[in-house]
């Protein structure tokens, strides 16, 4: 053994040095195997400390660094730093965490001292096998690319887009603006005209920094953080591909409504005058609010929450633009009469409640009613419909308009598959974590903002595609070097037998399966280093670096002596 | 006999969630009985069957492993992996004559300090009253 280990014991000013018997400590562990000295600091993590830190290092020409101290979670990389600078590589270095574990939870000094001692030993046993690892620099492309051309798209487009950094817009369809683009208006408090999205779509196109291409897919995605491959195709010029590469994604790629015909006692698509949502917001565009005979409708049902049920989830939106569209009626059409049927009202933010107020004021019936039917009769569209108690009831009117519940769109599960996402039960993207983390996704570098996550309203999918941009200005900074985890997960190619187990836990896509040579292959710039497909391997054949058997086998060891 | 039995545990905590618990725990000077040995791993999912079994050959009278609660794992799945794997061991506990209640999972948050040391004490307690392990005391097997 040439190993020349040092053993520092911060005595935490009184922390550990009041609770600990750091002298018995170290006469104990200094005639360990490999140990060439073994000493005490007043407080390491001082400037002090660090300084001495260093100069020991230097002195006693140290291979291996051991410190007893604190959490790893507070000072490793402190400690780490001083290694760094004194010539050592930063991971032939062990913190063994005696504060937390021993002196704050043992109150029996003899016995806090018999486990730091423990875990000391534990520490020196390890840190032998530690490699000296090296931090790996990659050259990151600032570019991004995001799917999806609508107001989400857009937004993050704006955001984005720069003298350093380019951004592909990608858009399935023949023009941006995506379903907001639609819509005859806005809800008045959300800015009450258009303008303002075809502003929005104007300066997207006069960006410099952003390439549109409409009519286009993308295909395939390959790579991770910094370094992305996409493939896209386009379908107006002959089924032409292009390569694009960027450092980051968003997708975008929003929603489509429910299809009211999966529920017939709507009547959608048999019954003429029973439209959905968005037939209406372009008849409301159009400025010809007219029954299919020419004559424009004395009386109105809005039909909410189709679908709900079937899908399991509030779309969030529909009650306030029903309410919309209330309103929209009687203002073009004076007279007419409009019904709201609904089960709940959903008004979450705080203009909600006054506009709906506002209607019932003018006249719109709110009738919460379920087991709804529409049924033709005489030329008309008989409502029939059960209210609070069983009642049963109906009402007679010249056109309905369906709510439907919002979808995920069309090419969701493709594109899941194209970008290794995952989807959650309703198949909508599946964010990190619903309150902490709502835009990310498994695979760093990619983000999705919108209704690609689930029904929202416009503020909402423009707040989110600003926090994505966030995410990405703050991680792909133009000319600088990304450093990916190195405790990350190995294959040994000659235990591997190719069952390919490692690749169905690996969340973030890491593993992938050489063909050729029968074995599994692990992408060290994607992998996070959580061990799950070492702990899964049932031929032992994967390793990960510095939570190796051996090292851990030697910590157990050391538990039990 | 009994009275004097100072168990040895093993425990294998999951750095985000369980072993930032334990800090907790410390930080807020909760008391543990000294019988438990932390060994950190970055996820519970780590944890295979030969750790866990290999330290009770070796005279381990209990192995805890605290992950993640379910659906708050650093790594998205890993604590669900470590579930299964739990399940499995606890039959391959009776074929080697250990009783099944010398390994237990636990979930333990990073703000879960309290739990931490609620949970080690009460395992702790556990592991006394069942006694040493039979490897432990017969060195025929």
């Amino acid at each position: 053994m040439n190993e020349k280990i040092g053993v520092y014991v911060c005595e935490c000013g009184p922390n550990i040095s009041e609770r600990i018997d750091i002298d018995r400590v170290l006469e104990e562990i200094s005639s360990a195997e490999g140990v060439k000295v073994a000493k005490k600091f007043g407080l390491l993590c001082s400037n002090d400390g660090k300084n001495y830190l260093a100069d020991e290092i230097k002195k006693e020409e140290l291979t291996h660094l051991v410190v007893a101290a604190c959490s790893p979670r507070e000072h490793e990389q402190t400690f780490m730093n001083v290694c760094l600078e004194a010539g050592l590589n930063p991971y032939l270095f062990q913190l063994v965490n005696i504060r937390e574990q021993c002196a704050w939870m043992i109150s029996d000094k003899e016995e806090a001292t018999r486990m730091a001692i423990k875990y000391i030993y534990a520490g020196i046993s390890r840190v032998t096998l530690h490699k000296p690892l090296l931090k790996k620099e990659l050259d990151s492309i600032p570019d991004v690319l995001i799917i999806g051309g609508g107001i989400s798209g857009i937004e993050a487009a704006l955001c984005l887009a720069g003298k350093d950094r380019k951004v592909y817009l990608v858009e399935k369809t023949e023009s941006l603006g995506g379903m907001v683009k639609k819509f005859f208006e806005l809800l008045p408090y959300q800015g009450s005209n258009l303008a303002v999205i075809e502003e929005k779509i104007e300066q997207v196109q006069n960006n410099e920094n952003v390439e549109i291409l409409t009519s286009s897919e993308v295909e395939d995605v390959r790579g991770f953080l910094g370094n992305f491959e996409a493939v896209i195709k386009s379908k107006s010029n002959g089924s032409e591909t292009k390569e694009i590469k960027i450092g980051a994604i968003i997708v975008a790629t929003g929603f489509k409504l429910f299809d009211p015909k999966n529920i017939p006692q709507y009547g959608y698509g048999k019954i003429e005058n029973v439209l959905d949502a968005l037939e209406f917001e372009q008849m409301s565009a159009s400025g010809k609010i007219l029954l299919k005979n020419g004559n424009p409708p004395k009386s109105v049902a809005l039909i909410h929450c189709v679908g709900r049920n079937e899908k399991g989830y509030c779309s969030k939106v529909c009650c306030l633009y029903s309410i919309k569209f209330a309103r929209h009626l009687q203002d073009k059409l004076p007279g007419i009469d409009v019904s709201e049927f609904y089960s709940d009202l959903c008004l979450p933010d705080k203009a909600d409640q006054d506009y709906f107020e506002e209607a019932k004021k003018k006249g719109i019936h709110f009738i919460r009613a379920d087991n709804l039917e529409l049924k033709e009769k005489d030329g008309k569209i008989n409502v029939e419909y059960k209210v609070a108690g069983g009642k049963k009831d109906s009402i007679a009117v010249d056109m309905a308009i369906l709510a439907p519940a919002m979808v995920p769109s069309e090419d969701t599960s493709k594109l899941a598959e194209i970008l290794n996402l995952p989807l959650d039960e309703t198949g909508f993207f599946k964010e990190v974590h619903e309150m902490l983390d709502p835009i990310s996704t498994p695979i760093e570098g990619v983000y999705v903002s919108g209704c690609a996550l689930g029904p929202k309203n416009i503020p909402e999918s423009i707040i989110q595609s600003q926090a994505a941009s966030g995410k990405i200005l703050s991680s792909l900074i133009p000319g600088k070097k990304i450093e990916p985890e190195v405790k990350v997960s190995e294959i040994r190619e000659e235990f591997c037998t190719g069952c390919q187990t490692c690749l169905s836990v690996c969340f973030y896509g890491a593993i992938s399966f050489d063909e050729y040579k029968g074995i599994s292959v692990v992408n060290e710039a994607i992998c996070r280093g959580c061990g799950s497909c070492v702990g899964i391997c049932p031929s032992g054949a994967i390793r990960s670096k510095h939570f190796t058997y051996p090292q851990l086998y030697l910590e157990v060891l050391q538990a039990l002596r | 006999m009994k009275q004097d039995f100072k168990p040895n545990i093993v425990g294998f905590l999951c750095n985000w969630c369980s072993y930032a618990g334990a800090d907790l725990a410390g930080s807020s000077k909760l008391e543990i009985k000294p019988y438990l040995s932390v060994i950190r791993v970055m996820c519970s999912s780590r944890v295979n069957s030969n750790l866990v079994l290999n330290a009770f050959l070796w005279g381990a009278d209990g192995v805890l492993i605290a992950g993640c609660h379910p659906g708050d794992c650093h790594y998205e799945k890993g604590n669900y992996y470590v579930r299964r794997r739990f399940a499995l061991l606890k039959k391959i506990l009776e074929t080697l004559d250990l009783e099944p209640d010398r390994l237990q999972l636990s979930w333990i948050s990073a703000s879960e300090g309290k739990r931490y040391a609620e949970v080690v004490n009460k395992f702790a307690e556990d592991i006394t009253r069942l006694g040493p392990s039979a490897f432990h005391t017969n060195p025929n097997i």
